[in-house]
């Protein structure tokens, strides 16, 4: 990740605003903050929300860039996972709805009592693409469609055409044919 | 080797770093995480595998008022998010914007005004941050506030909107609830009411069901503007 001059300068802003360094913070906001609010603004669709969105998400990264593990993740990388979830946190009051997920929830956490770390690879910005495009349409639109515009399976389905269960049955095999494809990319780019 | 529960994993990672994962799932997932170093692991990984797909998004520039909240909230100086009235910044840069907008609306509403019969005494465009007209609200002599929404808030269903009018000094007073609905909310006050007498600029704040429970605006501003006294010629 070092490698690339721009991410090493978020990171070493990232580390100066975890010493808070207010200075180094209004930098990297001024780095990412059209990055970010684009990425938000496409999932929640409304600016007033986006506003408030990129608003408790650099108050987040501000209190918690000490976390931030260089080792694990790239900057925007981690960034953009905080303004994701924030986005999609301030959806789901609006747009709630009930998922029979939660069943699948409940059985990972009775599975999960003794968890076995496996090893962390990483794959870089290139290999998600090329492995989608290896997917067929019918897994690549749903998970792009959920990607980028925050759509629920309903709503997924709704757009499609699909019934409900197709929908999830697609995102689902299309999401595990990505990992494998992204795990083979993560190999061949070590050896 | 993967064990059918890290296939689990796996899966409920993926869907619910795409988002697709919901509601109670998503929370459930969520307090799952906090206790399992593994499962966080698994996260990270879907976040570094699918989040670089997001720099394909063209960027788009926020508004400098984000910084500054963002500014206020670190430095402490705004503990309270929802005190948007008390700041100056409330009061300086839409008035002359609304007030020019509510000289061009007073004619469309001389025709085509079906509620009160009066000529309104003074009148407000309220206006989003985004400097989009949302309502319009005029004071018709003997008793009628009339609020007219011009632009609803769909993502805002499941809250309450309150009119707020706010004196030059002091806290901000309600005036009641407004409907979220494109339409007239009629409120009934007279103008000289000490609470709209002084006042310089209404506004619409989102609130929980039923108002306000501090009788101060708690939620965020959703639309503002000055008032406008109307001239007699």
């Amino acid at each position: 990740m070092t490698a690339d001059p721009a991410a090493a300068r978020l990171a070493m802003l990232l580390a100066r605003t975890a010493l808070r360094d207010r200075g180094a913070f209004e930098q990297l906001y001024g780095a990412t903050r059209a990055k970010l609010f684009a990425v938000s603004l496409r999932i929640v669709r409304e600016r007033f929300l986006a506003e408030e969105v990129l608003q408790d998400s650099y108050v987040s990264i501000w209190n918690h860039a000490s976390g931030y593990a260089p080792a694990k993740s790239a900057p925007l990388t981690w960034m953009m996972a905080i303004v994701r979830n924030r986005s999609l946190d301030v959806m789901r009051r609006t747009r709630e709805e009930p998922d029979i997920d939660d069943v699948l929830t409940q059985s990972l956490a009775d599975e999960r009592a003794a968890p076995e770390r496996e090893a962390l690879d990483r794959a870089r910005a290139h290999s998600i693409r090329s492995c989608l495009e290896e997917l067929e349409a019918e897994q690549r639109q749903p998970i792009a469609l959920a990607f980028f515009h925050g759509l629920s399976h309903s709503e997924l389905a709704r757009h499609m055409g699909r019934p409900l269960g197709t929908v999830k049955t697609h995102i689902r095999r299309g999401l595990m044919r990505l990992r494998d494809c992204l795990a083979r990319a993560a190999i061949t780019e070590v050896e | 080797m993967r064990r059918p529960h890290d296939e689990l994993a796996h899966a409920l990672a993926a869907e619910y770093v795409l988002g697709t994962l919901r509601g109670a799932a998503r929370r459930r997932f969520e307090s799952l995480l906090a206790g399992d170093a593994g499962l966080r692991e698994i996260v990270a990984r879907w976040e570094a595998w699918l989040t670089p797909l997001a720099g394909r998004v063209p960027p788009v520039e926020p508004p400098a008022r984000v910084w500054r909240a963002i500014e206020a909230r670190i430095a402490g100086r705004a503990p309270r998010r929802a005190s948007w009235w008390s700041s100056v910044a409330f009061w300086r840069p839409w008035g002359l914007v609304s007030s020019g907008l509510a000289a061009v609306l007073l004619a469309f509403f001389a025709y085509f005004s079906t509620g009160p019969r009066t000529e309104p005494v003074f009148v407000a465009v309220l206006v989003s941050s985004s400097q989009q007209p949302m309502g319009v609200v005029s004071m018709h002599p003997p008793d009628v506030l009339r609020v007219r929404v011009v632009h609803d808030w769909s993502n805002m269903k499941d809250r309450s909107l309150e009119l707020w009018v706010m004196p030059e000094r002091g806290a901000p007073r309600s005036l009641g609830l407004v409907r979220n609905e494109v339409g007239d909310t009629m409120i009934t006050i007279e103008p000289t009411d000490p609470r709209v007498r002084d006042a310089k600029a209404l506004a619409i704040s989102a609130e929980p069901p039923g108002g306000s429970p501090t009788r101060e605006p708690t939620g965020p501003m959703l639309c503002k503007g000055m008032i406008a006294p109307v001239q007699r010629s």
